[in-house]
């Protein structure tokens, strides 16, 4: 840590230091999630955070705005010294943080919004409707927004990127200057990505400090100016983005290299499993026509939107069919999940807390609840066959801790996703549909699932993998279908696989596609 | 994990400390009682009689019954507000139908069939409504109430009459000095909490209340298993009209009347989320048991209905505030 303080102390040229923690601990239930973290943060500079689920991130946010007291250490914001904040005092201070779950009231417009904590009052006391517009907009102008985002609009009629700009308005028109940001790419469709860097760079030249939290080294490497690396509640190092590189930032955050993270394609290509003909799913995917084979990963790539979702889903039965068909093992495919999962379809879908797990219930509960046929006798459950099965599963999927009984809303990300894959490969499956895998969990877990991926395509089972990570889908896939507004616009084989490849067919025109672009279809082995 | 700097893990809480914050809401619940029985035997020389104690369990027959279904329901996130009316329209169907058959004992069985086939049938259509228009089950549960309610007055406004002899039996039978009515809400609560913790259904139960979309997605059959909910709901209350019926010897108008809320409030003091997925039937039985008492006791101690109404209304909010949960940061 005596990088940290040379770097506080440095010469008067530099920015001001905006916020400094210095030796910071807490503790949860005897658990050290932070251990004498240091960090800090200048005027003007976007200084990333980064390390593994349960690394301390999230612990040390929370400190920072307030949410939890720190059992030691010290907190430095403005030049004066604080054992520990409280929420009001955070912000009073010129804390603000963009949480990846936004906190907006989708039935109120965007300035109503912006300034619900302090709407500013006219006559009688009243709210000044015209010019709380006048400041929102005003707030908007300087985030580049004015034009897009209509300040009576309600917020619920706004895309995803335009509430996260309304969230960063928010943060603002409470005078923020420390402004958290909780892996704001991660619920962004990757087009909306360059105008959140934009904004955050005209942030940063305007003087404020950014802490940037993402699982996206390359985002790091894009936008910030320094990163430090958390690992069990441990500063690791903190360091000069122009002086570092991924396998270092790896290394720390792991504590080992990962050579590669992408296990070897060890399966061989088996029969069709399943097969859409011209498949149309509501009015956002078109003419969809794709097979997946016994022991191959097919992915699926494409930007937010275009489809690959909607066609995941669609293949368990959810989402109304227009047109088409799909066939499984040569019938008509079943058409509800719980069909699907009997006859050994199973969708691992995007967004595990939304649609993968109950939170409040146990791990033995979100486990066991796609096999409860296989753990019933005429409808009676045995505790010991689920206790058995369980335990299994936990061993299989290295799900940590091994504590059946934790509550699943306590368990990292990582963990989190495991169980939703754990509780599905218990029940045998013959083709696994993978949405985003990995979206938003440590590169440990990462390797892991794509372990457990291979070993599912050696035994035989097919895999598709819709993801937004063009490095995974690469190391991965043995084929890639590229979506661009619900169609498939191109099929690449592995020696074709490049990120630009994918990226000029998933961002191509209408016109493009028609003057005979698409890559042509592989050859079946 | 590999660790550079392992965190320190203190040991582990003990197992009792675990088991209290586990099963606080049920400990809070027998706790209070505890105390209600407590002052009662102090305050009131005949609360300690046995034949009183047994009392006590004879008059939480009907609200425990309907309070299982009404737990079984809310446990799925849902409420059934027809149970009341269901009961009345039960207990009025089977006394008008004795009526009509000359108050022939042969009646019974056959009766109390096609009573429970009819409040089987409002718990269908309360389920089909639901799981079809995805309307609030509160809305739905409730404008079924409002029509049966409305159905019930045309039935009869005046209490029926010709209810076999033999009928009236039933709710008195004793096997020793316990009385067959509250065996069978006992069997009943140990065949449900059975179902709850044990069978297939009963763990989809909770899935759906936890959350319908994920619960979907695993492969659970959500339709299904909030028909079943309803429909055993909706059987509940139609026991509760046979038995009113039976304890009556009339079929009475007013059958039923204010159930719903008391079950929900017992369901609400056993400390069952009211957002579904989360309690126990134990935490339950102790809220429809720490009613009858209090009312019991209230009897005995001669308090006049009004205040009655507003003790029971501390209590319920006592007991809620005591459940709050920790803020969320």
């Amino acid at each position: 840590m005596t990088e940290q303080t040379s770097l506080s102390t440095a010469s008067s040229t530099a920015p001001p230091v905006l916020l400094y923690l210095n030796g910071i601990f807490k503790t949860f239930g005897g658990i050290h999630a932070l251990s004498g973290v240091t960090f800090d943060l200048r005027a003007g500079e976007v200084h990333a955070l980064v390390g593994e689920n349960g690394a301390g991130k999230s612990t040390l946010i929370k400190v920072i705005t307030g949410a939890y007291t720190p059992d030691a250490g010290v907190i430095e914001i403005g030049g004066e010294r604080y054992a520990g904040l409280d929420p009001e005092l955070a912000r009073s201070l010129g804390v603000g943080a963009v949480y990846q779950e936004f906190n907006l009231l989708p039935e109120l417009s965007v300035a109503e919004n912006i300034l619900l904590a302090k709407p500013p009052l006219g006559r009688f006391g009243l709210i000044d409707t015209a010019e709380r517009a006048r400041q929102a907009v005003q707030l908007l102008e300087r985030l580049g927004a004015a034009g897009q985002i209509d300040p009576y609009q309600l917020v619920k009629n706004l895309t995803v990127g335009e509430q996260q700009i309304v969230e960063i308005a928010k943060a603002l028109a409470l005078r923020a200057h420390i402004l958290i940001m909780d892996e704001p790419s991660a619920v962004l469709p990757s087009r909306d990505l360059d105008r959140l860097f934009a904004v955050i760079r005209t942030l940063r030249a305007e003087g404020h400090g950014i802490i940037y939290i993402s699982h996206r080294l390359n985002e790091i490497f894009e936008l910030a100016d320094r990163v430090t690396v958390l690992k069990d509640g441990h500063t690791m190092a903190t360091a000069q983005v122009a002086e570092t590189n991924t396998p270092d930032l790896v290394k720390l955050m792991v504590g080992r290299s990962l050579t590669d993270l992408y296990p070897p394609h060890d399966a061989a290509r088996g029969d069709v499993l399943l097969e859409t003909r011209g498949l149309n799913v509501e009015d956002t995917v078109f003419d969809v026509s794709l097979q997946v084979h016994r022991g191959e990963v097919l992915g699926l790539a494409g930007l937010g939107g275009s489809g690959r979702t909607t066609v995941c889903r669609a293949l368990v039965g959810l989402g109304r069919i227009r047109g088409g068909s799909v066939t499984y093992l040569d019938k008509a495919a079943p058409r509800s999940p719980a069909a699907a999962a009997h006859e050994g379809i199973v969708l691992i879908p995007e967004d595990r807390k939304a649609y993968g797990l109950i939170l409040n219930q146990t791990m033995r509960f979100n486990l066991s609840l796609p096999n409860l046929d296989h753990l019933q006798h005429f409808g009676v459950l045995y505790p010991n066959e689920e206790r058995d099965a369980v335990k299994q599963a936990i061993t299989d999927i290295q799900i940590r801790p091994a504590a059946p009984e934790i509550t699943a809303e306590n368990l990292s990300g990582g963990n989190q996703q495991k169980i939703v894959v754990g509780k599905w490969l218990l029940t045998h499956p013959k083709l696994v549909i993978f949405d985003e895998p990995t979206r938003g969990i440590d590169v440990g877990a990462k390797a892991e699932i794509y372990l457990r991926i291979r070993e599912l395509t050696r035994q035989g089972v097919g895999v598709i993998m819709a993801s937004s990570e063009l490095p995974e889908l690469i190391g991965m896939s043995d084929r890639i279908l590229v979506f661009h507004e619900g169609r498939i616009v191109g099929e690449l084989s592995r020696e074709q696989f490049s990120e630009e490849a994918i990226m000029q067919l998933a961002t191509a025109t209408k016109a493009d596609i028609a003057s005979g672009t698409p890559i042509p279809a592989a050859p079946s082995a | 994990m590999t660790t550079i700097g392992t965190p320190v893990t203190a040991p582990p809480p003990p197992r009792w400390a675990t088991l209290i914050r586990n099963n606080a809401s049920i400990l809070l619940i027998y706790g209070l009682i505890l105390l209600v029985a407590g002052t009662a035997a102090i305050m009131a020389p005949n609360f300690r009689t046995p034949t009183n104690l047994v009392n006590i369990l004879r008059q939480s027959i009907i609200l425990g019954l309907i309070a299982i279904g009404q737990s079984m329901v809310i446990m799925t996130g849902g409420i059934d507000m027809s149970m009341a009316m269901v009961a009345r329209i039960v207990a009025l169907t089977v006394a008008t139908l004795f009526l009509a058959g000359g108050s022939d004992p042969a009646l019974i069985v056959p009766l109390v069939v096609v009573g429970l086939i009819v409040g089987a049938a409002f718990g269908l259509l309360n389920g089909l409504l639901i799981t079809r228009t995805h309307a609030s089950p509160f809305i739905i549960t409730f404008g079924i109430a409002s029509i049966l309610r409305g159905v019930n007055l045309a039935i009869s406004t005046t209490p029926i009459r010709g209810i076999p002899e033999e009928y009236l039996l039933v709710y008195d039978a004793k096997i020793g000095i316990v009385p067959i009515n509250v065996l069978v809400m006992g069997l009943l609560w140990y065949l449900v909490w059975l179902f709850s913790t044990r069978a297939r259904t009963g763990r989809a139960l909770f899935a759906v209340g936890g959350s319908e979309r994920v619960a979907r997605l695993s492969a659970i059959n959500v339709d299904r298993t909030l028909v079943i909910a309803y429909v055993f709901s909706a059987v509940c209350a139609a026991i509760a009209g046979l038995f009113i019926l039976s304890r009556t010897g009339v079929g009475d108008p007013g059958t039923a009347e204010g159930m719903d809320f008391q079950s929900v409030v017992a369901v609400a003091l056993g400390g069952i989320s009211m957002y579904g997925g989360k309690g126990s039937l134990i935490g339950t039985l102790g809220g429809v048991l720490l009613i009858a008492m209090l009312s019991n006791v209230f009897n005995l101690l001669q308090v006049d209905i009004y205040y009655q109404q507003l003790l029971l209304g501390l209590v319920v909010l006592i007991a809620v505030a005591a459940y709050k949960s920790p803020r969320s940061a």
